[in-house]
């Protein structure tokens, strides 16, 4: 049977480049998910900000601001055709690479880690913008390798394309940030089709050069590791690499089911849980809303997630699939590895929760993968429907 | 298409390739949601209180000391004031630290390199209170509020610090606190660290009554916030309560601080410095009791101390100061009234002669010649004049030797030692202070033992020994405080008090055991003995006042055999051999009679160095029925 003719948008035929006709085919309950989980990170960034330690930032306002510029990042991406985002994406590729570089060059120490580059009165997280190049990168390589992908050393080159802005990264000190690019690469791979056997060996690959950089790797992240596999574990003098984990979960624990009210929350107020506003956010979520607020967090990610790998599905082509695949995982493993690291299920390494944590560049980043999710299924030049 | 493709093409589907990420997906974050409920449901209450127990902090609150009376009600002899302490919290400083040590060294005079040390020291700990001054006086405490503004991280904590208000003044009877040290804490509950305990005096006999209950605040903190007290202006503890950030501290809960319950004592203060007025620059004791209550009513010292001196200083300053005190040759830290022991002496001349009166061997006309001396066997004992034919009474007024020689060896060296417990010397007069030196009355069985490493002759009791303690001298030794428990007893009519210095505790008495003829006889003696002013007079003459029945008894205590300075002149005699002066004195025609013990060490004549002390006292005590505070003037006060 035909389809009927008045679905059929005259001014859609011409297919453009860039229109702002997109943003009338938005999935909306991604939207609606989005929304709420913005909403309810800026209500924990203002809770944060209330407390009693002088001079406390607005973290709140602050959010508010770069969660108006990820919109507009949003919307841009979204009114791009996907197509066109794809053809840029080595561009984008080569683009990340110049700026990891420079800011291994020119950029700023903060927090253990010299990853940020200033820019006026912004600082700024290359390393952040990397994941979502890497993700479209990936995905264009994906589609030009097509089912060559089944081909070893198909997959080895992905692997090599993942591997640059890895160790930059890595040169940059921010060992959480370079682990979250392999699971993309991994799940992304498995999207487009490769032999299974491969990734059971890439996966086993990876676990013994896991095992070879262990020597390598920083004195704190090792011990970080062994007090989480061993919390009995003799600690050295003068400093306790369990204190985040305990406070955590104290944190997390004393919140009970119904939380200790909005702006109440005395582990985190009284400094007990430190990086409150960042990497421990979902700490005070937890324990300010108790297990009805974080189960609902964890619920609308798990909600989002899901749908966007729903809408992987309906996409016009695989590239988009891919994308979207990139994307959730992007945003899955940070949400995932952020709120296990909170309840104590894996050993403490600094990564931001998206939507909730303070960080302009990681807002950013959230926002574009939301908006390469809303982006990749919208038809053009076709009947829609 | 072969069944081989189908499979291949299913394996590669990219749709349920997307549903496994999804189920995968799924499980990863149902995890979540498990681990959350374990945590926040199973554990939830755990987790909870481990926050509480994080963030709430007792803060201790010190009871403040119960506060020691004098006799009279407005006479506070030991209190506390509001002492202000110099802190520097060094993470307030920072970066400025060399000109903040460098100014505190001009205002408050310390060693502004050394704090430097110290802040440096503390770098890892930036938070903590380095206690930098102790007790501010008010100049300093101003000048550090004037220049505030130059020393970030300065600040002034206050607590209750002990004061003893008339200094030197009764201060061996008060004693002295220090810090309880690290065994101690543990054998006592109720102190905590930091807090002081009685030493001596009534600070260490009253120290449960005094001591009061510690309060707390419980308190909700910083993860890194030490709470702290500030604020310069003497008031409630609890008013000021910040942590380092200059945040008020939330107060959970309060328990207030108990006040230890105050004494009083029956120690006249204006009497007690009267006393060590009288004893200034000499070594000796004075006791003066109600002679019918025992009440102590001075029980002067000399030399003394101050016991502000131990709360002042720096604890280890602390200890070098106890250690010069307690290695004093002075022996400062002593209340020679008590806690020292002396031959009597011709004093204990009262005992013989109550004694032999009331066991029937002498009466009012016994009487004995005195050449001079006394012999008995090969030797001879003198005596200080040839008094001729002497009776009873004029014996103790004129404190014939020979006569005593005589009635002494009459009775028997059991009698005395039965007469001398039942007066109260070689015993414990049971005076509420701590330290009390019983004395010694030999005895043949003392001699048994004492020279159990002698032989059999040199260890027997021979009646040369009798002879010797019938005089006070050998190896009998009393307290002052014992000597006037004695004349109290005369006094009183022949009842045996214990003295005590808590009002509480109440009189205590024994019934009377001496009988009333002897009494007279006794009390007659004493009075002549202060009263016969024309030749030949009494040995207590300078103690006497007009208009006043006085009764007194002389003691001259030889502390070397008299040979070795039979031949020097008095002022040749080196201090350490001169004899003590003694005398016992009561007063019997005045409401409260009073009993008097005045001793001084090397004194050489109990007539003419003791004797004028005792009657400056009687006079001082019943000149002014209000105390007069002038005298007090002359003492030098706590700070």
């Amino acid at each position: 049977m035909m389809k009927p003719v008045y679905d059929f948008d005259l001014r859609d035929a011409r297919i453009r480049t860039f229109t702002v006709r997109n943003l009338g085919h938005l999935d909306w309950f991604i939207v609606g998910f989005v929304f709420s989980l913005a909403a309810i990170g800026l209500a924990t960034l203002h809770s944060a900000s209330m407390s009693g330690l002088q001079a406390a930032p607005r973290y709140d306002l602050r959010q508010a601001v770069w969660l108006c510029v990820g919109l507009i990042a949003a919307g841009a991406i979204i009114c791009t055709d996907h197509r066109f985002m794809l053809s840029l994406a080595p561009l984008m590729y080569v683009g990340a690479l110049a700026l990891l570089t420079v800011v291994l060059i020119l950029g700023i120490e903060a927090r253990g880690g010299q990853s940020w580059l200033r820019l006026g009165p912004f600082r700024f997280q290359p390393s952040e913008v990397a994941k979502i190049a890497l993700v479209y990168m990936l995905a264009w390589y994906f589609t030009k390798a097509g089912r060559r992908i089944r081909k070893l050393r198909f997959l080895l080159l992905a692997f090599a394309i993942a591997a640059m802005p890895c160790l930059f990264v890595v040169k940059q000190n921010d060992l959480g940030t370079a682990l979250t690019f392999l699971p993309v690469v991994f799940a992304m791979l498995f999207v487009a089709g490769c032999r299974r056997r491969h990734l059971f060996l890439v996966a086993l690959l990876g676990a013994v050069s896991l095992y070879a950089a262990w020597p390598h790797l920083k004195e704190h992240h090792r011990e970080r590791v062994l007090a989480f596999i061993d919390p009995a574990r003799e600690q050295p003098k003068g400093k306790d690499y369990r204190y985040h984990q305990i406070q955590s979960k104290i944190t997390v624990g004393s919140g009970r089911m119904k939380g200790k009210g909005f702006g109440q929350g005395t582990q985190t107020h009284l400094n007990y849980l430190p990086e409150y506003h960042t990497d421990f956010i979902f700490s005070l979520l937890a324990e300010e809303g108790g297990f009805i607020g974080a189960a609902l967090v964890v619920g609308l990610f798990m909600a989002l997630l899901l749908r966007a790998l729903a809408l992987a599905r309906t996409c016009p082509e695989p590239s988009g699939s891919l994308v979207i695949a990139g994307c959730v995982t992007v945003l899955a493993v940070h949400a995932f590895a952020n709120i296990a690291i909170t309840i104590g299920l894996m050993p403490v390494i600094g990564l931001p929760l998206p939507f909730l944590s303070y960080g302009g560049s990681f807002y950013l980043t959230t926002m574009m993968c939301v908006g390469a999710v809303l982006n990749a299924p919208i038809r053009k030049g076709y009947f829609t429907g | 298409m072969t069944p081989g493709a189908t499979k291949k093409a299913v394996h590669s589907d990219p749709n349920k390739r997307l549903r496994v990420v999804a189920v995968m997906l799924s499980i990863a974050f149902a995890t979540l949601v498990v681990q959350l409920w374990r945590l926040q449901i199973v554990h939830g209450s755990e987790y909870f209180d481990k926050a509480k127990n994080n963030r709430l902090r007792e803060v201790r609150l010190r009871a403040p000391r119960g506060i020691i009376y004098g006799r009279d009600e407005h006479v506070i002899l030991a209190d506390n004031r509001a002492a202000c302490d110099l802190v520097l919290v060094p993470v307030d400083c920072a970066g400025v630290e060399k000109q903040v040590c460098m100014r505190l060294e001009d205002l408050v005079g310390i060693n502004g390199d050394a704090l430097e040390k110290r802040i440096e020291e503390y770098r890892r700990r930036p938070f903590t209170q380095l206690l930098v001054r102790q007790d501010l006086s008010m100049t300093e405490l101003t000048s550090i509020e004037e220049f505030n503004y130059v020393l970030p991280g300065v600040f002034v904590v206050q607590r209750p610090q002990r004061r003893y208000v008339y200094g030197r003044t009764g201060g061996q009877i008060l004693g002295w606190l220090n810090e309880i040290d690290g065994d101690e804490l543990e054998r006592k509950p109720k102190y905590a660290l930091g807090d002081l305990i009685g030493r001596a005096g009534v600070e260490l006999v009253y120290e449960p009554l005094l001591k009061g209950t510690n309060g707390y605040m419980i308190v909700s903190r910083y993860a890194a916030g030490e709470v702290q007290m500030r604020g310069g202006v003497p008031g409630p503890l609890d008013q000021a309560l910040t942590d380092q950030f200059g945040r008020q501290v939330e107060v959970e809960e309060t328990l207030a601080p108990e006040w230890g319950q105050s004494v009083s004592l029956t120690i006249d203060v204006a009497l007690q410095a009267k006393a060590e007025a009288l004893l200034e620059g000499e070594r000796g004791a004075i006791a003066v009791l109600d002679a019918d209550t025992g009440e102590a009513l001075a029980l002067a010292s000399a030399p003394g101390y101050d016991p502000n001196v131990f709360l002042i200083a720096h604890r280890t300053e602390d200890r070098q100061r106890l250690r010069e005190l307690l290695e004093d040759p002075d022996k400062r830290m002593r209340n020679r009234c008590y806690h020292e022991h002396y031959p009597p002496g011709s004093v204990f001349k009262l005992v013989v002669a109550v004694a032999a009166l009331e066991e029937g061997l002498i009466d009012e006309s016994t009487s004995f010649y005195c050449p001079g001396h006394f012999d008995l066997g090969d030797t001879t004992w003198g005596c200080w004049h040839a008094h001729g034919h002497i009776k009873t009474v004029d014996a103790i007024a004129y404190s014939c030797d020979v006569f005593f020689y005589n009635v002494g060896k009459q009775l028997g060296i059991e009698k005395i030692n039965e007469w001398a417990a039942r007066m109260g010397l070689g015993e414990f007069s049971g005076i509420d202070l701590p330290l009390e030196e019983k004395g010694l009355i030999p005895s043949p069985e003392w001699k048994e033992r004492a020279f159990a490493d002698l032989d059999r002759w040199n260890r027997a009791w021979q009646p040369g020994d009798t002879i010797n303690v019938a005089i006070g001298q050998g190896a009998t030794v009393i307290t002052p405080l014992q000597a006037a428990v004695m004349a109290a007893a005369i006094v009183n009519g022949g009842k045996r008090v214990r003295p005590y210095v808590n009002q509480e505790l109440g009189p205590q008495a024994s019934d009377s055991y001496i009988s009333q003829r002897t009494l007279e006889l006794v009390q007659r003696g004493m009075r002549k003995c202060v009263d016969k002013q024309d030749p030949p007079s009494g040995t207590g003459r300078f103690a006497h006042i007009d208009g006043m029945a006085i009764l007194g008894k002389t003691g001259t205590a030889q502390v070397v055999s008299q040979d070795l300075y039979e031949d020097l002149s008095e002022e040749k005699t080196p201090y350490e051999w001169r004899a003590h002066a003694w005398f016992v004195a009561g007063v019997q025609d005045r409401r409260p009679r009073i009993a008097v013990c005045v001793l001084v060490e090397h004194g050489l004549h109990g007539s003419t160095a003791a004797a004028p002390l005792a009657r400056e006292i009687i006079a001082f005590f019943y000149a002014k029925r209000a105390p007069d505070y002038a005298v007090l003037a002359k003492v030098e006060n706590a700070p």
